[in-house]
């Protein structure tokens, strides 16, 4: 029993990067109706960003906040720069660009820092907690808890300011938007940014269990693009909760069920989705749509 | 003193389609104009040119200021607001969610009042206050024209264009909807583009008439007069069902 919720907890501390990351992918979906395939090298990227300066000496309590400022800065303009401009041609086109993203900035992030996969100390040092029987490294608790509060935060903006409120509006219907007078393009951009926003704090919650790479964030994507497609895109809470999900299932699979293992574990979330997918295509919390004629 | 909106020689066309074709107009200060005529006459696309939403050529002054080349946004937030046909509300989002933004959407200087005109509002729809927790898409279509006008005039516009608010409402409820808009200007202090097929009704609530056919303006007149015109009501009071009867203005 004490080892099955020991694993439990394990997955939920991965679980909770990729339900930041499927949040962030859910963000700019529900604005710009595409997917970000980039989302990952964003998070990528703001995590070597972070590496950079906590190595230039800086304090965590600063890197954070700057991280978070830079990323959100960072995604607007890519919106207003590279994804606006190719808005009208179709969602291929969208898509092809965030491919292209993927790829470009993962090259950038190999060209500064190299391909070899370095090891980032803990922002939250090495100890390790019991409570009762189980064990929490500092890292796990601290970086939970970094996440738990993006994701909280991220929720109150869009459930309880004005903001919030235009930002789905405009994912709601942005034709009715524009006749309120809110400006779609800014909101897009603004979405965009609270999405790379996210994403940085996932990579920079991943980067020291994982090890820093331009890689960090490849089977993360992966299993944020299935968790988003598990909980339903058009639920913010839904992607989160599918994070969550597939971290779980992964990490139990691989200890429970023989012939799985480290190498087939990426192979359960899949078949649980498949499933899902069956039954609900819309995902576990998406809505069908509710529209009375 | 000029009229509120002036409108010039106004020209759309979607695609290589031209839909209007020289639309003059104004509407005045608390005036009420109902633009007439059958499908296709061209008078969603005449309030779509004027909020920003097509793109059109000509002339539009509102509020002494030209709006060539303004965006739809910027349109909206200088005090033009637009009930779109289908009533454009916001589905996903709860009732509440969809006057909030009304609201959130006001000029800085009428957020004194929100609460009052809330209250307003309420007491003009009680139905929109029950069903407010509700996901707007579940209303009926009814309630959400109803919540597509409440969104609207809590923006506080100074000229509203309300596109066929009657449309594919139950008699009853469309009886509703046009004691409703009677009692607009007095309640909002605002003017109103109100285009309609039903004309007999829209005429009752409405000072002027305009009546396109084909994206032309081929009658204007005072709403009692249009309403006497044995001629129109040939052509667009239903009695002739092509509609394309061309009456002389």
């Amino acid at each position: 029993m004490t080892e099955f919720l020991q694993q439990t907890v394990s997955g939920l501390t991965t679980g909770l990067v990729y339900a930041a990351l499927a949040l962030a992918i859910a963000l700019v979906f529900q604005g710009t109706g595409t997917l970000n395939f980039a989302q990952g090298e964003f998070a990528t990227l703001a995590a070597f960003v972070s590496f950079a300066l906590s190595s230039a000496g800086l304090s965590w309590w600063l890197i954070v906040p700057v991280l978070v400022v830079l990323s959100f800065v960072f995604g607007a303009g890519v919106e207003r720069l590279l994804v606006r401009p190719v808005e009208g041609s179709g969602p291929l086109a969208l898509l092809t660009v965030t491919a292209a993203l993927l790829l470009g900035t993962n090259a950038v992030t190999a060209l500064i820092w190299g391909t070899d996969v370095r090891s980032m100390p803990s922002p939250f040092g090495d100890s390790v907690y019991r409570l009762g029987p189980l064990t929490f490294t500092a890292q796990a608790l601290g970086g939970g808890a970094l996440v738990v509060l993006a994701m909280l935060l991220c929720g109150l903006v869009f459930r309880f300011t004005p903001l919030g409120l235009r930002l789905r509006a405009v994912a709601d219907n942005p034709d009715s938007a524009k006749l309120l007078g809110i400006s779609t393009g800014v909101m897009l951009a603004v979405g965009w940014g609270i999405a790379a926003a996210v994403g940085a704090i996932a990579g920079l919650v991943a980067a020291p269990t994982l090890g820093l790479s331009p890689e960090l964030m490849t089977n993360p994507l992966l299993l944020a693009l299935a968790a988003a497609t598990l909980g339903g895109f058009s639920s913010r809470l839904g992607a989160v909760v599918g994070g969550l999900l597939i971290g779980v299932l992964s990490n139990l699979a691989s200890r429970y069920v023989p012939g799985i293992g480290g190498d087939l574990q990426l192979v359960v979330p899949f078949a649980v989705i498949f499933l899902v997918l069956l039954i609900r295509p819309q995902g576990l919390f998406g809505r069908a749509s509710t529209v009375r004629a | 003193m000029s009229a509120l909106l002036e409108v010039t020689g106004l020209t759309a066309a979607y695609g290589a389609v031209r839909v209007l074709h020289g639309i003059d107009l104004t509407v005045g200060e608390n005036e009420i104009v109902a633009v007439l005529g059958a499908n296709g006459a061209g008078k969603t696309t005449l309030l779509r040119a004027l909020s920003g939403t097509v793109k059109a050529g000509g002339g539009v002054s509102f509020a002494g200021r030209s709006l060539a080349g303004t965006s739809a946004a910027r349109i909206a937030r200088g005090g033009l607001g637009h009930v779109p046909q289908g009533r454009g509300t916001f589905t996903g989002l709860t009732v509440e969610e969809n006057i909030r933004l009304g609201i959130v959407s006001r000029p800085a200087a009428t957020k004194g009042q929100a609460d009052g005109d809330l209250d307003r509002i309420y007491g003009t729809f009680p139905v929109l206050q029950e069903m407010r927790r509700r996901p707007a898409g579940a209303l009926s279509g009814g309630q959400q024209q109803m919540l597509a006008l409440a969104r609207a005039l809590l923006a506080r516009p100074r000229l509203l264009l309300i596109d066929e608010p009657s449309l594919g409402l139950a008699p009853l409820t469309s009886a509703d909807m046009f004691s409703v808009l009677a009692r607009l200007r007095e309640e909002w202090s605002l003017s109103v583009l109100l285009a309609e097929q039903n004309a007999r009704a829209s005429l009752k609530v409405a000072d002027r008439g305009v009546v396109l056919a084909r994206g032309r303006v081929v009658a204007a007149a005072p709403a009692a007069e249009l309403a006497a015109d044995a001629g129109l009501r040939a052509a667009y009071l239903g009695e002739s069902p092509d509609g394309l009867t061309e009456v002389a203005p």
